[in-house]
């Protein structure tokens, strides 16, 4: 008797190892076991790999493809893609699904017909690969620009100033010398150009693969001759949130066509993530959001933890709640600043938001000596304790004054002054509707997925830290337009409020407990090798780390960032077609996108 | 004299700019100079004491009148460097319009040329108006619109044909049924 | 005094008059800044000049620090190197920041900033203008503002660039709208008064129980709503909207010649405020004016301030339309709530110069059984 009852939500709980059996029974051909210890997942036939994605899709409930990137398995000489695939219903882990193509010629069958918004991680996948996505509606470089030369991701590919392999360089370590590679080869001669491309002359047509897409439809029906324009905005704009562009035909004011351009600030932070060793790279994660820094390390340092294996002491996951929690609140005062700003109201929300996030940045930077570049969570632990005071308060009376005073006068004084504004109301309601069904097919993720009802939050549907142990809701708004956004922002900053009411007692309760494990030591432990995927509730949505080490060797093997601002865009154009072009920069408002993350 | 001088100023300036209007070869540019030839002739209603008409002149002609040419010109040509013959295969019976059109005032003026019997130059000294009618001019042009012993017949048929067009507009514009 | 003297006078009425609107334009920007600085939590200018003001401790407080921020300005944008891009139409493109520029000088002209005064033995009557006596003072007044839309347009076209063209078109789309609505309702003061003549309309508000704002609160919100919109400030600040369009029409423009448009719009904003004060808020007109007619200056100098706050607070505070609902609400809200008023109010005032109000009001009173 007991048996039963103990075996049935044993099933329950495990959606992934049920799907898995059920798609073995399915494709018995066509799926195989990873076998590489420390390895997870299946391995598909490129040639089922879309059927076996719909079945993933439709009737298993796997509907929600969280990532898709590539591995260059150089020792194999082997091309891997590799999907996440999550279920928005039952919450759980991931589904992998790994497809193995040869690496001269590395050919994929495009997922984009199942899930839109595989768009451009794929269109990443072949810019930094070199692999190609059969049947991918425009194939295009997405990060790097035209004139690239090679697929910088590859293990082959050498940089114009290429040193080494890996970190630390001998250039510069032991000795501490500052001679560098620039130096010793400053024309940087092993700079290369694709075929055909002239450096010195104009002959080589760079764009015209991006505007193919956008021709002008000539509508015949109407009697009345209209002229479309295609419109660059950005790079160089106010109010695209940074070096990005979207071509936009226009008919009138109403856009007809989008295509986002972006990688204007790409510098390929994944290829430096793998030269660099794997502690390296937690400096380097804080300038992926550079508003969010803190829950940037958070993720990366999970994704590390599951390698390593490592413990991590309780006062130090009281201090990551927090840090992380305060970041989310940091982040949304300043999206929904920028948010209005777009709708025109000039600064002023911005700036009183700009009041209490101001206190935020005066707590971590006596927490961890920097405003907005934390570096502050480690392997194990956290790199500091709670400082002795803040602004001249005791830190964690600080604390209590911020969270239960502070913050919440100005979140009621925002939404008290803007929240029922006329022009507010009517330039957002019903303005960049997107379904929740398009916004689980795109990928989006964060305040962008739940405003359009789905209440999807990785700190529920997969906990990690000690979200499990915290009584906090999932804040979900239905209407998916622009004022949805909006609040919703406002709810998770009340959430998070809470959160961090009910974590500020453990940090007193704890004072004095260690904060990292294991003894301090300078030589540090890495990973002996398999692979790993962490993604974290960022504010902007879900950040997903993929690391894969080898068995020896002090740098990962492959380090793959999720961007949620990157793929959030995908659906950019879903939402904005149709609408005016004063609601486009209010629609890319509402996303709340930053640049740093996207381009990479 | 003084005022002599400002006359022919202003009538060249209006007459010069008539002229670019139809001989430039830059639409644009030819609707600009066709608002600086409503300037010259909103200066020439100055001079003649009619205030109200040449600040009508002004709002109307050149406030909405002229902007409306520009709009046009700005949403339906391409950018820059549109240029074009200013003839098409109307000028004849433009130019046999015009023609006529200038016979018949140069009759009329001949009539009464010239202007004061007792001077030998038009306009040298022409007569003072009086203030009050200067004060109560727009007084009595609303009047004469309104009164039943003036023009109140032409103004409610003006009306009449203004809000036809007006409807025709709007029908013009409707979106037709199979369209949407 | 003969008309050539007359004219002189006027000549140096203007050339004070404009130099002093200049300055004016030039701490608008300075009170602008300041004032925008001070409802967002911010300082603003405070490094360009100060007065000390000394005080017990021996080091001098600095009092007004930024005082000296427009000069600095203006400098700036002297020195800047003076663009003309290589596409743009150069006539056009030289021509439109002057034509932006003389219209709100223009508009000068007729406002009334003060009663009959004498000053140096020079009488002006029948009150202190640059031209007074216009008789059709506010015709006037309305025809130099549609004239102020061609340095938008013109700057949008001759910039041969698609964001300058799209700010022009707006801007022009926009004013004429905004025009009717403005154009119904300047109506109501011109009937209340019985003139044109911008003078006799500020004489027609005795009292301050007479401003017409009082007789016509509808009329004078209405306008004030138009005038914002005429001036492109927020928020109907579509066709510079800095999130979508850059910087409109003036994207293409640098130095002095971008100056010169932001100079318009100052310039026309002090002239647009000092026009609603005369319309509906008894322009020079306060207590003790007729007995001190120099208060006239500070009076409606003190409207115009008062004006200028409060299209800057309205900036601070609002959101801006899209340009579709701008449209919706100039047209479907805007006109014919004032071709109502303008009816409404033209039946009242025939009605009691027939005689009828009157006995029309008693009958009905005593039909409702009040009276």
């Amino acid at each position: 008797m007991s048996e039963k009852i103990l075996e049935a939500p044993d099933t329950v709980q495990n959606p992934v190892e049920q799907a898995t059996t059920e798609l073995k029974q399915r494709f018995p051909e066509s799926l195989s076991d990873e076998t590489r210890p420390g390895y997870e997942g299946l391995i598909v036939s490129p040639d089922k790999l879309r059927e076996v994605a719909t079945t993933l899709r439709d009737e298993l409930g796997f509907n929600y493809l969280s990532s898709v990137t590539g591995v260059d398995l150089i020792d194999d000489n082997k091309m891997e893609v590799v999907y996440h695939i999550y279920s928005i219903e039952k919450g759980g882990g991931p589904i992998v699904l790994k497809a193995q193509v040869d690496r001269d010629n590395p050919v994929v069958p495009s997922l984009v017909p199942v899930w839109p918004g595989a768009d451009f991680q794929e269109r990443e996948a072949w810019d930094l690969l070199g692999i190609r996505f059969d049947g991918h509606p425009d194939l295009r470089r997405i990060l790097t620009w035209d004139g690239f030369h090679g697929h910088p991701l590859r293990k082959d590919w050498k940089e114009p100033f290429y040193e080494e392999d890996h970190k630390p360089f001998g250039s510069r370590w032991p000795g501490g010398g500052v001679r560098r590679a620039e130096e010793l080869n400053p024309y940087g001669k092993n700079v290369q150009y694709p075929p055909g491309w002239v450096p010195t002359g104009d002959e080589y047509e760079v764009e015209t693969d991006l505007y193919t897409g956008l021709t002008i439809k000539k509508d015949e029906t109407i009697d009345l001759k209209t002229e479309q324009v295609t419109v660059n905005i950005g790079p160089q704009h106010p109010s695209t949130h940074g070096v990005f562009r979207m071509v936009v035909t226009l008919d009138g004011e109403t856009i007809v066509a989008l295509k986002p351009v972006m990688g204007y600030l790409h510098r390929n932070h994944e290829k430096i993530g793998e030269r660099n060793t794997f502690i390296q790279n937690i400096p380097y994660t804080d300038r992926l959001d550079y508003i969010c820094s803190m829950s940037n390390n958070l993720g990366y340092v999970l994704a590390v933890e599951k390698l390593l294996g490592s413990e991590v002491p309780e006062r130090a996951e009281w201090l990551r709640i927090l840090n992380v929690e305060l970041t989310r609140i940091c982040n949304h005062l300043w999206a929904l600043g920028f948010l209005l700003n777009d709708l025109g109201a000039l600064q002023t929300p911005m700036l009183y938001f700009y009041i209490e996030r101001e206190l935020i940045l005066d707590f971590f930077e006596a927490l961890s000596g920097s405003r907005m570049m934390c570096n502050y969570m480690r392997f194990g632990g956290v790199a500091y304790d709670l400082p002795d005071d803040v602004r001249g308060q005791p830190t964690l009376q600080f604390l209590d004054e911020l969270v239960n005073e502070r913050l919440p006068r100005a979140l009621e004084q925002g939404n008290e002054l803007m929240t029922g504004n006329e022009i507010v109301q009517a330039r957002s309601i019903g303005v960049g509707y997107l379904s929740p069904e398009d916004a689980i097919a795109y990928s989006t993720a964060g305040p962008v997925l739940r405003a359009s009802g789905i209440p999807y939050d990785v700190r529920r549907a997969e906990p990690y830290s000690y979200y499990e142990h915290l009584d906090f809701d999932v804040a979900v708004r239905y209407n998916g337009d622009i004022y949805d956004r909006y609040l919703i922002r406002l709810d998770e900053m009340y959430q998070s409020l809470r959160i961090i009411r009910q974590v500020l007692p453990y940090l007193k309760e704890t004072e004095g407990a260690p904060i990292i494990s294991g003894k301090p030591q300078y030589a540090l432990r890495v990973p002996k090798g398999g692979e790993a995927y962490a993604r974290v509730e960022n504010p902007k949505g879900e950040l997903g780390f993929y690391v894969t080490a080898k068995p020896k060797g002090s740098n990962p093997e492959r380090y793959h960032v999720r961007a949620p601002s990157f793929i959030n865009l995908t659906a950019l154009e879903k939402m904005t077609v149709g609408h005016k072009v004063a609601d486009l920069v209010a629609i890319l408002g509402s996303i709340d996108i930053v640049l740093g993350e996207v381009d990479r | 004299m003084v005022e002599q001088i400002v006359f022919i100023l202003v009538s060249l300036f209006t007459l010069i700019t008539a002229v670019v209007v139809v001989t430039n070869r830059n639409l644009f540019h030819a609707a600009l100079a066709l608002m600086a030839s409503f300037l010259g002739v909103a200066g020439l209603y100055v001079l003649l004491d009619a205030g109200f008409l040449a600040a009508a002149q002004l709002l109307v002609y050149i406030g909405a009148i002229s902007i409306l040419i520009i709009f046009a010109i700005m949403l339906t040509r391409r950018l820059m460097h549109a240029l074009e013959s200013p003839f098409n295969s109307q000028w004849g019976l433009g130019a046999f319009t015009a023609v006529v059109a200038f016979a018949v005032m140069a009759g009329v003026i001949a009539q009464f040329w010239p202007v004061t019997p007792d001077s030998v130059t038009p306009l040298a000294s022409r007569p003072e108006v009086s203030a009050s009618i200067l004060r109560g001019s727009v007084a009595e042009l609303g009047r004469a619109l309104v009164s039943s012993d003036a023009y109140v017949i032409p103004f409610e048929i003006a009306s009449v044909l203004l809000l036809a067009a007006l409807i025709g507009a709007i029908v013009v514009a409707w979106p037709k049924a199979e369209d949407e | 005094m003969t008309p050539g003297q007359l004219a002189l006078r006027s000549l140096i009425v203007g050339f004070i008059i404009t130099f002093a609107v200049i300055t004016g334009f030039a701490y608008t920007t300075l009170l602008e800044r300041k004032l925008l600085a001070r409802l967002q939590g911010r300082i603003g200018p405070n490094r360009a000049g100060y007065i000390p003001v000394p005080t017990r401790s021996g080091k001098p407080r600095r009092f007004l620090g930024g005082i000296m921020q427009p000069a600095a300005d203006a400098v700036k944008l002297f020195f800047k190197e003076d663009i003309t891009p290589a596409k743009v139409d150069r006539w056009v493109y030289t021509l439109a920041p002057m034509l932006a520029v003389i219209p709100a000088i223009l508009i000068l002209a007729v406002i009334p900033w003060a009663g009959e005064i004498t000053i140096l033995g020079q009488t002006f009557s029948p009150y202190f203008a640059i031209a007074p006596g216009v008789n059709v003072g506010i015709v006037f007044v309305l025809a130099i503002t549609s004239i102020g839309v061609y340095g938008v347009v013109l700057a949008g076209w001759a910039s041969n660039s698609k964001y300058a063209v799209l700010g022009g078109i707006r801007a022009s789309a926009q004013m004429i709208s905004y025009e009717l609505a403005l154009g119904l309702t300047v109506l109501v003061p011109i009937m209340l008064a019985d003139s044109m003549d911008l003078g006799e309309i500020v004489a027609a508000q005795k009292g301050v129980i007479d401003w017409f704002v009082f007789r016509q609160p509808l009329a004078a919100i209405i306008f004030w709503i138009g005038a914002l919109a005429e001036l492109q400030r927020a928020p109907f600040d579509l066709l510079e909207a800095e999130q979508e369009l850059s910087a409109g029409y003036t994207v293409e423009y640098a130095g002095m010649r971008f100056g010169m448009f932001f100079m318009a719009e100052y310039m026309k904003m002090i002239a647009l405020s000092a026009i609603t004060a005369t319309l509906f808020f008894g322009g020079y007109r306060g207590p003790f004016v007729d007995q001190v007619p120099a208060l006239g200056f500070l009076y409606i100098g003190l409207k115009t301030f008062i004006g200028l706050c409060i299209m800057i607070w309205i900036r601070a505070t609002l959101p801006r339309f899209r340009y579709d609902q701008l449209m919706a609400f100039g047209w479907k809200r805007m006109l014919p709530i004032s071709v109502l008023n303008f009816v409404v109010v033209g039946i009242f005032i025939v009605l009691q110069e027939e005689g009828i109000l009157q006995p029309l009001f008693e009958n009905t009173l005593r039909f409702l059984g009040i009276g």
